[in-house]
């Protein structure tokens, strides 16, 4: 027992002597009395030897006001001699911090002076990194918690390896610089305004939003991107989208080592405030939500009269339209392939298309790029040039070469692009729908494509024979089970109810109770079951399609089901051919081409 | 061992004496010290190490910065660069009765609050002030910039020859 308890008491003091030591006495200050040292050493005069006499180390910390919130930095209580000319060749940390002419620093009687006074900007306004730490690894920011390691020089346990390279190089501070100096050609930050150049020349503007720059709205707003990301993060995502997020549908760009430091820098440096605008600057840009701006980004080109074909080559092959879709050999994996383009949609499809892909396919993914309607024409006169059909071969190659990109290798609609396509293909496995569907309908879908959906119009590239080949293909090979005669069902041929502002009514009513748990409330097709139910439920305000349809196909389906998906007969619940009327008219009343129509029939 | 007395009666009784008594004193030094350095942390760390405040010691420009005959209070450091000739020094502008800021006055310095009086050297010369104005130390940093310690109070008459 007494050994036992001299034992632990003599733990116990040295532990206390450790915790004492570690307490108090400290690297920092032995760095500054190596550092007293050496400069009563380097003095030269009585005056210089006066300033280092009869001082003893402490805290040295700069409190700097002017930059957002209050800083504390800590940095000279080890890095003393930063502002010591004399040290200009000794080793870190007592060595003075450079003097360049590229930080604004000159010559004055054969002294420098500096541009950017410690005093006045502290060090991590420009540097990054905890400004109260004391120990090197906390204030350099190594701690894999803290959000901004020194900018350049500092990378992380935990980030990627083969990253690290090139995450540690000084252009990294120009970031920093270009929270005040946001002025254009300014010397100091020429990477962030390449990465500027280069977001709207790689078409991100499109998906992205930046306060004050973009507005795109289908890919997270960049706003804050700097404040919120480290380096690392920024360099993953564009190296490789997919890496940390498999569902993302951002396309592997492949850059450049460069121009991806580019666009780190220039992301790095919006943090979603800025030193040098005042608050009505950053009101103003709030109202306007940076169209003007991307405007002025983007540079039209002059398409001239009589060269508009080869202006939009250019243009197409120039703006990483081939990043998502396929063109010729160079296939970004993530939309259609547009190889023959203009076999299956028209100019002027192509162009609306353009200017507002959803006034085309509602659900589409693809942004709306802000470029001008000329450019917009000679990209279309492009793409409507592509009219050499592949050479069509046996239905298996056919359906390889054709189908096989959105409809899957296996014909289970699970091709390369389809998940970024809404509606999703089409299941040719699923014999209970294709096998219900008589083949002149499946025939008319695959010449003539379903309108308001990326199944375009095959009908200039298969002609009726090959498409109906294609079609036995498919039923040999995907569906399998053999196919039996389909008898129509007893359906009116046209809504016996005629339209009016009750029946629509009524139509919604009934919609509401019925309908909405799959179609949804806004019958977008997203109702809170659409999420269990594959093929999803039909988006019924996708006008290009509802319009497409004839009422005698939305009666069978409502009244007598869609076999092989979730929609049920809803003439065993119920449901006469009033009612649906009435629902169908109530969808129709969605769909109307003009607005004032529909609320002036349903008022 | 304890639980049998016995045996300790036995020959080595004095060896485990002594043994007892050294274990015994080895446990008190141990705790003992431990003791002492707990408590001597404990007093240290009553004074901080360093504050939020403005920093005490502070660069002000060159010396070129100030002409001959300059007597310039920097407001928000709370003190006064006097130049004479190619003598400078800083006097505190804190009044040392109740804290205001003093001003420059044609004689010296002048109290707003209570109307104390000080010299050009902030010797008192009239209302309530206790003690005359606090002169600190100017040094030249390595920089050439002047230096100006708060934290060290020097005589009054102390300059910094440039």
């Amino acid at each position: 027992m007494r050994l036992a308890l001299a034992t632990g008491a003599f733990v116990i003091l040295i532990i206390h002597g450790l915790v004492f030591y570690k307490q108090f006495f400290h690297d920092w200050e032995r760095n500054q009395y190596a550092y007293f040292d050496q400069a009563r050493g380097l003095a030269k005069t009585e005056v210089e030897r006066a300033s280092v006499t009869g001082r003893s180390p402490r805290i040295e910390q700069l409190i700097v006001t002017s930059f957002g919130e209050t800083r504390v930095d800590r940095c000279e209580t080890c890095h003393i001699a930063a502002d010591d000319p004399r040290f200009a060749n000794y080793a870190e940390p007592l060595k003075t911090h450079p003097y360049s002419t590229a930080l604004g620093d000159y010559q004055k009687d054969g002294r420098w002076e500096r541009r950017h006074k410690f005093e006045d900007f502290g060090c991590t306004v420009c540097h990054d990194g905890q400004g109260r730490g004391l120990e090197p690894g906390y204030s350099h920011g190594e701690d894999p918690f803290w959000p901004d390691p020194l900018l350049g020089y500092i990378t992380q346990p935990g980030w990627r390896k083969e990253y690290l390279p090139a995450l540690k190089n000084k252009i990294y501070l120009e970031a920093n610089c270009a929270q005040c100096h946001t002025e254009e050609g300014f010397s100091g930050t020429a990477t962030v305004e390449r990465g500027r150049k280069l977001f709207f020349a790689n078409n991100c503007f499109g998906c992205h939003r930046i306060e004050g720059l973009s507005d795109g709205t289908l890919a997270p707003d960049l706003s804050e991107a700097g404040k919120k990301y480290k380096i690392d993060y920024l360099w993953g995502k564009i190296d490789d989208p997919r890496a940390s997020s498999p569902t993302s549908f951002m396309p592997k760009f492949n850059l450049p080592d460069e121009d991806k430091r580019a666009l780190v820098v220039f992301l790095k440096s919006r943090k979603g405030r800025n030193f040098s605008e005042t608050e009505i600057q950053r009101f103003r840009l709030h109202l306007t939500g940076g169209a003007e701006l991307v405007q002025a980004n983007v540079k039209p080109v002059d398409v001239r009269p009589g060269s508009e074909r080869e202006t939009g080559e250019k243009l197409v092959s120039d703006r990483s339209c081939t990043a998502c879709h396929k063109l010729g050999d160079r296939d970004g994996g993530i939309a259609p392939d547009l190889s023959f383009e203009g076999l299956m949609r028209d100019n002027d499809w192509i162009f609306e298309h353009f200017r507002n892909p959803r006034s085309r396919v509602p659900d589409s993914v693809m942004p709306s790029f802000r470029y001008t309607d000329a450019e917009f024409h000679a990209m279309s006169a492009d793409l409507d040039s592509l009219q050499s059909a592949p050479p069509i071969g046996a239905p298996a190659e056919t359906f390889h070469a054709l189908c096989e990109r959105c409809h899957g290798e296996k014909g289970d609609g699970r091709g390369k692009i389809a998940i970024y396509l809404d509606p999703s293909p089409r299941d040719l496995t699923k014999a209970a729908f294709i096998n219900s569907k008589p083949v002149e309908r499946l025939l008319h879908s695959v010449r003539y494509g379903v309108p308001g959906t990326s199944m375009p119009v095959w009908g200039k590239v298969l002609d009726e024979q090959q498409a109906r080949a294609v079609l036995e293909y498919v039923f040999a090979t995907f569906t399998k089970e053999p196919r039996h005669d389909v008898k129509p069902h007893n359906v009116p041929e046209s809504n016996p109810v005629p339209s009016s502002a009750g029946s629509i009514a009524r139509g919604e009513a009934t919609f509401v109770r019925r309908c909405s748990g799959c179609h949804g409330k806004k019958a977008d097709g997203k109702g809170p079951n659409s999420i269990d139910l594959l093929p999803r439920p039909r988006n019924l305000r996708n006008s290009w399609f509802v319009n497409a349809v004839e009422d005698r196909r939305l009666f069978d389906s409502i009244l007598y089901g869609v076999q092989g998906t979730a929609m049920p007969a809803w003439i065993d619940y119920g449901l006469t051919n009033d009612n649906v009327g009435d629902v169908i008219n109530f969808i129709r009343s969605m769909n109307r081409k003009s607005k004032e129509t529909t609320y002036a029939s349903a008022n | 061992m304890g639980l049998n007395p016995r045996r300790d009666a036995g020959t080595d009784s004095d060896d485990r004496a002594s043994r007892r008594r050294l274990l015994g004193w080895l446990s008190g030094v141990g705790l003992f010290g431990s003791g002492i350095l707990s408590a001597f942390s404990n007093f240290v760390f009553i004074k901080p190490r360093a504050t939020y405040g403005a920093p005490q010691r502070f660069t002000a420009g060159k010396p070129s910065d100030y002409p001959d005959g300059t007597r310039v209070a920097l407001e928000p450091r709370r003190v006064c660069i006097v130049r004479d000739g190619n003598k400078l020094a800083a006097i505190s502008t804190t009044c040392t009765h109740l804290g205001c800021i003093v001003g420059l006055s044609e004689t010296g310095f002048a109290c707003p609050c209570h109307g104390s009086r000080y010299d050009q050297d902030g010797t008192v010369t009239g209302g309530p002030a206790p003690k005359p104005l606090a002169w600190y130390k100017v040094s030249l940093a390595p920089n050439g910039e002047l230096e100006i310690d708060k934290d060290v109070e020097v005589n009054p008459g102390t300059y910094l020859n440039v």
